[in-house]
C-alpha cells in the first residue's frame, strides 16, 4: 500500500521563532507572496569554465522538473539554490531570502544531494533521526519515526545504511530531508537506483506533497521521469536554460522540431524523388547508399512513409531516426 | 548545545568505524611498547627525554594529525558534510562540536601513554614528569588537533600538508632557526613543560610564550574554522 505523506503535527514542529523573528513575521505580508523559489539572472563558473550561464525563473508550490543531460549544470543549479554555492552573479533566494550563508533557511528546506554517500555505520532511523535532532526538532524519534514510514523504509529502519541496495540509500535520504517537514524540497536524481515500484510511490508521495502546498524541483536527466512528475518543467543545457513553462507545451516543441531519418529501401533514387512531393518533407538526399530525410513534422512523416513507398513500389529495409537522443532535443531548444 | 551532542556521537561513531582507529591505538601505544623493550632490556634512560623524543616530537603531533584532518576532513571528502551543513546549525557549533571530539580523542590517547610511560621510566620525581607531560600534552595536542582540523576545511590536502609541518617545519627548521620557535607547538609545549618542572633539550620558550601560542593556535583555529565553514561549498556535480 503506498503511504501518503502528512504534515507535522504542530508538538513536532521546529521551536517558534525568536521574538525579534516573530515580530518580523507577523509584520504585514505584501500583496504579492515572494515566489518560494526565486533565480535571477544566476551564473556560476569555473575558472573558465561557465557550468551556469544567466538563469532565472521564479517557482511557486507544485511539482517541477529541472531536465538536462548530464553536465548541463543542473547539480550546479541545485547546489546554489541550497546555498551550498555561491552563484558568481546574480541573486538566489528561497523562501524571499539569499540562500548563500543563512543556515537558517534550512528550517523550510530540504535536500536529496545526488551524491549516494550516507554514513554508513547508522541505521535508517538514526539517520533520519539525526537529521531531526540537528533540526531542533521537539520530539526527534517520532519525527524519524514518521519519515520512515512515509518512505516505506520501516522493514529495514534499524539496519545500517551500509547495507542497504542504492535504492533504499535514496529513500533514506529523502526520509532526512523529510524529517522536518520543509516548505520547499530540493532533489537531485532522486529516482536514481531506484526500481518502478519504488519510483511510482515516490511519485505519489511528492505529489502529495505537492498538493499540500509544497514546493519540490527535482532534476532528472530522463524525460520520462519528468513526464510522470513535473507540472512544470526547466530544460537546462549547457549551463543555460533551454526552455520553462508547462511541460505539455515543452514536450510538443520537443516532438514538432525538425527530425532527420535515414531510410534504406529497394529503390533509394525512386523513393527520395517521391518523398520530395510530400509537404511534411523539405529535403532528401542520397548519403552512403541510403535517403536522408528531413521533415518538419514527425507524425505527418511517419505515416506519409508507408503510403509514398507503397504507392512508388518501393520496400522498405530500415528506418532510423538520427537526432532522437535528448541531446539533440535539448540543443534544439537552445538554438531557437 | 542541544545539537552539539549528536554531531559529537555520530563523529565519534565515524572515527570508531573507520580502520585508521586501530592505526591510532597503535601509534599511541608506541611509546609505552618501547619503554617496557627498554625495561625489559635492562636499560633506564631519562623518563623526560624519552617523552618529549617520542611522544611530544613524534606521537602526539602524528595523533592529533589523523584524528584533527579526519573529524570534518572525511565528512566533505567523501560528501557526508552536506547532511551537516543543510541545516539551520550556527557554524560555530560545527566546528566546536567536531573539536571537542578531536582534542578529546587526542587526549584520550596521548595521555595514559604519557602516564604509563612516565611510572616505567621515572627515576627521580616521577609526580613531576607525569604532571608537566599530562598538561602540556593535554594543551598541545589539543592546538594540534584544531590547527589540523582548521587545515582540512579548507584543503582535501590537509593529512600531506600537515605532515609536512610536523616533519619539515617543526622537525627541521624550528630546531635550527632560533626567531621560529614561536611557530612552532611542539615548542610551545616543550615550553610548558619546561615551565612545570621537567628538563627539556635547548632553550625552551618562556612559559607566557607558550601558553600565548597555544591559546591563539586554539582560538585562531576555531575562528578559521567556523569562518570557512560559514562559507562551505560542494565539491563536484555538474
Amino acid at each position: 500500500m503506498t503511504r501518503e505523506w502528512t504534515p507535522l503535527e504542530p508538538s513536532q514542529a521546529a521551536p517558534p521563532p525568536a521574538p525579534a523573528e516573530a515580530a518580523a513575521q507577523a509584520a504585514p505580508a505584501p500583496a504579492a507572496p515572494a515566489p518560494a523559489i526565486a533565480v535571477e539572472h544566476v551564473s556560476r563558473w569555473y575558472g573558465n569554465v561557465v557550468a551556469v550561464n544567466d538563469i532565472s525563473f521564479a517557482l511557486g508550490a507544485g511539482v517541477t522538473g529541472l531536465l538536462g543531460p548530464n553536465g548541463a549544470g543542473k547539480s550546479t543549479l541545485l547546489h546554489m539554490m541550497a546555498g551550498l554555492l555561491a552563484p558568481s552573479s546574480g541573486q538566489v533566494a528561497i523562501l524571499g531570502q539569499s540562500a548563500w550563508r543563512r543556515p537558517e533557511i534550512y528550517r523550510s528546506v530540504g535536500l536529496v544531494p545526488e551524491r549516494e554517500a550516507v554514513h554508513p555505520y547508522l541505521t535508517g532511523f538514526q539517520f533520519a533521526q539525526y537529521n531531526a535532532q540537528l533540526q531542533g526538532l521537539a520530539d526527534p524519534a517520532a519525527a524519524a519515526e514518521r519519515a520512515i514510514a512515509t518512505v516505506e523504509l520501516s522493514d529495514a529502519a534499524h539496519r545500517s545504511i551500509g547495507t542497504y541496495s542504492k535504492g533504499m540509500r535514496q529513500r533514506a535520504k529523502l526520509a532526512g530531508a523529510l524529517v522536518h517537514d520543509p516548505q520547499v524540497l530540493l532533489l537531485d536524481e532522486p529516482f536514481n537506483g531506484m526500481d518502478p515500484r519504488q519510483r511510482l510511490h515516490m511519485i505519489t508521495l511528492l505529489r502529495s506533497m505537492a498538493a499540500a502546498g509544497r514546493t519540490i524541483l527535482f532534476s532528472s536527466h530522463i524525460l520520462e521521469e519528468v513526464e510522470r512528475l513535473a507540472d512544470s518543467i526547466l530544460v537546462v543545457y549547457a549551463g543555460r536554460l533551454a526552455a520553462s513553462g508547462d511541460f505539455r507545451s515543452i514536450r510538443r516543441l520537443m516532438t514538432d522540431r525538425p527530425h532527420t531519418f535515414t531510410v534504406r529501401s529497394s529503390d533509394d533514387r525512386r523513393l527520395a524523388a517521391a518523398l520530395m512531393l510530400e509537404p511534411a518533407v523539405f529535403g532528401a538526399e542520397l548519403v552512403d547508399g541510403r535517403v536522408s530525410v528531413r521533415t518538419a513534422d514527425f507524425g505527418a512523416f511517419t505515416r506519409a512513409l508507408p503510403r509514398v513507398a507503397r504507392d512508388s513500389q518501393v520496400s522498405l529495409f530500415e528506418v532510423t531516426p538520427t537526432d532522437e537522443s535528448l541531446e539533440s532535443v535539448f540543443s534544439y531548444l537552445v538554438r531557437r | 548545545m542541544s545539537v552539539v551532542a549528536p554531531i559529537v556521537e555520530v563523529t565519534v561513531r565515524g572515527l570508531f568505524g573507520r580502520r585508521r582507529i586501530f592505526l591510532l591505538v597503535l601509534l599511541a601505544a608506541l611509546p609505552v611498547l618501547i619503554a617496557l623493550l627498554i625495561r625489559v632490556a635492562g636499560g633506564r634512560p631519562d623518563a623526560d627525554r624519552v617523552l618529549d623524543t617520542l611522544v611530544v616530537r613524534f606521537v602526539m603531533p602524528l595523533v592529533a594529525l589523523i584524528v584533527g584532518t579526519t573529524v570534518i576532513g572525511s565528512e566533505i571528502d567523501d560528501g557526508t558534510a552536506v547532511y551537516l551543513m543543510v541545516k539551520p546549525i550556527a557554524r560555530w557549533r560545527i566546528v566546536l562540536s567536531k573539536a571537542l571530539v578531536a582534542a578529546g580523542l587526542t587526549a584520550v590517547l596521548i595521555l595514559p601513554p604519557v602516564i604509563v610511560t612516565a611510572i616505567l621510566l621515572s627515576r627521580t620525581d616521577l609526580a613531576t614528569t607525569i604532571e608537566a607531560f599530562t598538561i602540556a600534552c593535554f594543551f598541545g595536542g589539543t592546538a594540534y588537533a584544531i590547527a589540523f582540523l582548521a587545515l582540512s576545511t579548507f584543503t582535501s590536502r590537509a593529512f600531506l600538508i600537515g605532515l609536512a609541518y610536523v616533519l619539515i617545519w617543526e622537525g627541521v627548521l624550528a630546531s635550527l632557526l632560533e626567531g621560529t620557535k614561536f611557530l612552532s607547538i611542539r615548542q610551545a609545549t616543550l615550553g610548558i613543560a619546561s615551565a612545570l618542572g621537567v628538563n627539556t633539550p635547548g632553550e625552551p620558550l618562556p612559559q607566557t610564550v607558550s601558553a600565548a601560542v597555544l591559546a591563539v593556535v586554539i582560538a585562531g583555529g576555531f575562528m578559521l574554522a567556523s569562518w570557512r565553514l560559514a562559507r562551505f561549498e560542494v565539491r563536484g556535480g555538474d
